[in-house]
């Protein structure tokens, strides 16, 4: 029988700074068979182990069309997190996954999407717009609305400036400083500057709950139907398999049944999700 | 072998010892007036004709308070060893005697969780090395309310052997093949029971269904719709008002199962383990995640939390509630809430 709380050990080959407090890190597994095994869809979740420390769930940041590798792109905000960040190139880690239920792709062909990112909230959204791209025939327009504290917070900076060619790309910061000349304000003042037909949309988005309790309202002013608006949810999924019991969201698990959900299933979880 | 058999509460004792030779007994046990589960070794610690239950469920045998998933080791070329311990869960044979009905059904219960889509590795392991042997209710607590639940005071499947006490006899069912295997190793214990043993069963049975009615709360088909038009209810606010988190009631609650995930490391920085341990919604910590949010903040939103996720969400995921009216929930709560009194409310009675 598998052990299926026994995490693969992986070594990090490549850490990149994204932010003062935000890294990318670039994740092999040390058994190949392993590594080859280790299928995800966008959207999809690992709990990254830093042994002695503990284990906690993360957004799978890098395109599945990678299969040598993938990344996960992390905030230090808690004990787990502050221990990776000691870690150095080279150093061993644990991985279980990939969990959850991922972004339902198939869905977004031949649509609009508008993705709507918060914060560190843009790492899933990341694996998917890569992911997009690289089939980029088998979808419509694509919009990315983008919103951080400050220009500093901004991930994947240069990543976004390749994004442009194929994506129509709108950032915003909470408070900008002197290099700044873009949009200054929360995520939904981007809405003033792009245009958007409800009817041929999906909007998928990821960030803290206040930010998509607020984009949300927006989005149904819009005239989006609830079934078209796609939330990447966050709660403490510590096991990832639906039986800790921490992630529940009302009748629905985060780590099992999400953690993408339309806003139009979200109504019926009886618990508030955003 | 006929399908119900007796076994005189003298042999029940020699079966008792016949098991201590080759299993790992766990039993009720009676220390300063409390009754719990435990390993015994010898027949005379068994404690079978206690009233109610004993104070925690039998989930501490599958799902210890505390257990360790693995063991790591960190070497200096940055490999880690991880040593899995299920192969010492296997070699242990356990028999399992003296449980009732209400919690037979409460691990019945737990199986859904935990040997779903997903097994749950440690737990499987105890379940398959555990022989259950269950004895029907005869000593109802004012606590107990397994009537509305439908888990008691006797039970259809869960067990491999059900015993009902009729007096010099026991009446034995048996549940599983494993059961039958039992019988047949130590025929000479067993006799076959007679129809006028079995209406001695039912009359038996019926006493104590008697004694249960007195708590006047009759099953109810309603409860799961009218708990969902209830969520936003003001008689929630009163009881987390009154509700003081101390999360007994989840510690000892057959069918509560949550559990939190750490690391322990040994002062060399070199070894460590990963533990689970039981974790209760009650708590603030519950919910937090690394961010510094937290999803229940109020302790009306994590007693509806524990309600809600005995009475309702489980029959999304499962198709049943996940409360077998043992009543453990009443006897500890430090506040005094009912949760029978909750349920009359909702179910407007």
């Amino acid at each position: 029988m598998k052990n299926v709380y026994i995490p693969n050990i992986v070594t990090i080959s490549e850490i990149r700074e994204e932010t003062p407090d935000i890294k990318t890190f670039k994740l092999i597994f040390k058994d190949k068979e392993a590594q080859r095994n280790f299928n995800y869809k966008p959207g999809q979740f690992i709990e990254l182990s830093v042994f002695g420390y503990g284990e906690a769930p993360f957004s799978i940041s890098s395109s599945p069309n990678q299969q040598n590798f993938f990344e996960i792109t992390v905030k230090r905000v808690g004990d787990v997190t502050n221990a990776l960040f000691k870690l150095n190139e080279g150093n061993a880690v644990g991985v279980r996954g990939p969990f959850g239920n991922g972004f339902p792709t198939h869905k977004f062909e031949n649509k609009n999407i508008l993705f709507i990112g918060g914060g560190i909230g843009l790492a899933p959204l990341r694996s998917l717009i890569n992911f997009i791209l690289s089939n980029r025939e088998k979808y419509s327009e694509l919009t990315l609305m983008y919103g951080a504290r400050t220009p500093k917070d901004i991930v994947f900076k240069k990543e976004i400036e390749t994004w442009k060619k194929h994506v129509d790309v709108h950032l915003t910061v909470d408070v900008g400083d002197e290099t700044w000349k873009g949009t200054v304000g929360v995520v939904t003042v981007l809405f003033r500057e792009i245009e958007v037909n409800p009817k041929n949309t999906v909007a998928v988005m990821c960030g803290p709950p206040i930010m998509m309790h607020f984009v949300t309202k927006e989005l149904l002013k819009l005239g989006f139907p609830e079934d078209q608006i796609f939330l990447s949810l966050e709660r403490l999924m510590k096991c990832g398999i639906g039986i800790c019991g921490h992630c529940n969201i009302g009748r629905k698990y985060v780590c099992k049944h999400g953690p993408v959900f339309t806003y139009k299933e979200t109504k019926d979880f009886l618990e508030t999700a955003i | 072998m006929k399908k119900y058999m007796l076994l005189s509460k003298k042999n029940l004792s020699t079966l008792v010892e016949r098991f201590l030779k080759e299993f790992q007994v766990y039993g009720p046990t009676e220390k300063n007036g409390i009754i719990s589960f435990d390993i015994i070794s010898d027949w005379s610690e068994l404690k079978l004709d206690a009233s109610g239950v004993p104070l925690l469920p039998p989930k501490k045998i599958f799902l210890p308070p505390e257990e360790v998933l693995f063991t790591f080791k960190i070497s200096d070329d940055n490999n880690i060893e991880i040593e899995d311990p299920l192969d010492k869960i296997k070699e242990k044979k356990r028999v399992l005697i003296g449980i009732r009905p209400c919690d037979t059904h409460g691990l019945t219960l737990l199986d859904k969780v935990f040997i779903g889509k997903t097994v749950d590795p440690y737990y499987v392991t105890r379940r398959e090395n555990t022989i259950i042997i269950c004895i029907t209710c005869n000593n109802p607590t004012e606590y107990c309310f397994c009537n509305f639940t439908k888990s008691g005071p006797s039970i259809k499947e869960g067990f491999d052997l059900l015993l009902t006490d009729i007096g010099e006899f026991f009446f034995v069912e048996i549940g599983s093949e494993r059961g039958k295997d039992i019988i047949n190793s130590n025929l000479d214990l067993f006799q076959e029971a007679s129809e006028n043993d079995l209406a001695r069963r039912d009359q038996k049975i019926r006493e104590v269904e008697e004694k249960l009615s007195r708590n006047q709360l009759t099953s109810s088909n309603e409860l799961y719709q009218k708990l969902i038009r209830a969520f936003n209810d003001e008689l929630w606010n009163e009881y987390g008002r009154r509700c003081v988190a101390c999360g007994k009631c989840n510690f000892t609650c057959p069918t509560c199962h949550c559990f939190d995930v750490y690391d322990v490391m040994e002062l060399t920085l070199r070894e460590g383990k990963r533990v689970r341990k039981w974790d209760a919604c009650h708590f603030l910590s519950f919910t937090r995640v690394a961010g510094g949010e937290i999803f229940r903040k109020e302790r009306t939103s994590r007693v509806k939390q524990r309600i809600y996720d005995k009475y309702c969400y489980p029959v999304d995921e499962f198709g049943s509630i996940f409360c077998v009216g043992c009543g453990r929930c009443i006897h500890v709560c430090t506040a005094g809430i009912d949760i029978r009194e909750i349920l009359k409310k909702v179910l407007g009675m």
